[in-house]
């Protein structure tokens, strides 16, 4: 139950550890990859909850969202168009919804009179 | 262990990873890139301090084997108490043995309540600058001063005091305000020399000054040279 949040904060532990820096020309790019990242990391647990998770499918999901939202900043950035506010547009109602369900159903689990259950 | 555990704690890793490096990289970015070459310039001077104090400490354990050498005394040999004599001499007055005695002990500082006054006025008008302490050095010196040091740092022949950005280089140390400079000489004269000179002058502005005379019950203490006597290019013409 705690793994994933211990890794987060292994992953954020090592981040700030290594001298590694992202070039800030690639910040912004990095800045979409991020956001796809978390979708997917909310996206898994919206899965668990409701028991439609697939391991692969989130791995898959979290290596081509994340790599396709730079290549698309990448892409939108060379024909002088903002792609990356459309991903970030994306990610972000994606994220802002998953929580939302996620909440529903942390509420379901814990409030027996809750009435607002999604349906499975 | 269930099977979603491994993919999203793989996922939060990754994650967190990339949000450290995100965050990292933004802060960088809204420093501005001056500062950040600035920070970079600060380093160096640092690590080159470092570097500094190192080498001093090697110069001192080499003196001190050095003057280990010059006074042990050989029997037999008459001459060598003269000759230590000699060396004792010439490094006094090079500078390079710590002295004490009689003298006058001077605090300059910042005129920092001045400037929070008026903080619209140009500030250069409420730091002290290079020139006045080379102004209170040199009318100590023509008050007789015998010894003079700047926050530790003994002024001998080769010293320069010199205006690096906010702080003062002497001795190739950087020195912050508040300033204190000590003289080893006659308490009256020094104070004379001072009252009439750059000292009046800062305190008649409303900088924070001020001194203190020592007798020879409670002596001022001035140490040693810790630089080097450099002669690459002087010779000794016979």
């Amino acid at each position: 139950m705690w793994l994933p949040l211990l890794g987060l904060l292994f992953g954020a532990i090592i981040g700030s550890a290594i001298s590694f820096q992202i070039p800030i020309i690639f910040a912004k790019y990095m800045s979409v990859a991020v956001l796809a990242s978390l979708d997917s990391v909310f996206g898994g647990i919206k899965g668990v909850l409701e028991e439609t998770f697939d391991g692969t499918v989130l791995l898959t999901g979290f290596f081509t969202n994340a790599l396709l939202a730079a290549l698309l900043a990448y892409l939108g950035d060379r024909l002088g168009v903002d792609l990356y506010l459309a991903a970030v547009f994306a990610f972000g109602v994606r994220l802002f919804q998953n929580l939302a369900t996620i909440r529903h159903y942390l509420l379901c689990r814990s409030l027996k009179s809750y009435k607002g259950c999604p349906r499975k | 262990m269930r099977k979603w555990v491994l993919p999203i704690t793989i996922v939060c890793i990754i994650s967190g990873l990339l949000l450290s490096l995100q965050f990292k990289a933004q802060a960088s970015l809204t420093s501005n890139p001056i500062g950040q070459r600035n920070e970079a310039l600060v380093g160096l001077i640092n690590n080159s301090e470092e570097e500094i104090v190192k080498y001093q400490e090697a110069i001192n354990v080499l003196r001190e084997e050095l003057d280990k050498i010059e006074n042990s005394s050989p029997t037999g040999q008459v001459d060598i108490k003269q000759l230590q004599q000699k060396v004792q001499k010439a490094k006094l007055q090079a500078g390079l043995l710590p002295v004490k005695g009689r003298g006058i002990k001077v605090i300059v500082d910042d005129n920092n309540a001045g400037l929070n006054a008026a903080p619209n006025d140009d500030p250069n008008r409420y730091i002290i600058h290079y020139e006045n302490i080379l102004n209170i050095i040199t009318e100590l010196k023509l008050g007789r001063a015998e010894a003079i040091s700047i926050n530790g740092q003994r002024i001998v022949t080769p010293t320069e005091i010199r205006c690096v950005g906010n702080v003062i280089l002497v001795n190739i140390t950087r020195l912050a305000p508040p300033f204190e400079i000590s003289a080893i000489g006659n308490p009256d004269i020094l104070e004379e020399m001072l009252l009439s000179g750059e000292y009046d002058l800062l305190k008649g502005t409303g900088f924070p000054v001020s001194y203190t005379k020592y007798n020879s019950e409670n002596p001022i203490e001035i140490p040693a040279y810790t630089g080097t006597y450099q002669f690459n290019y002087t010779k000794i013409n016979e």
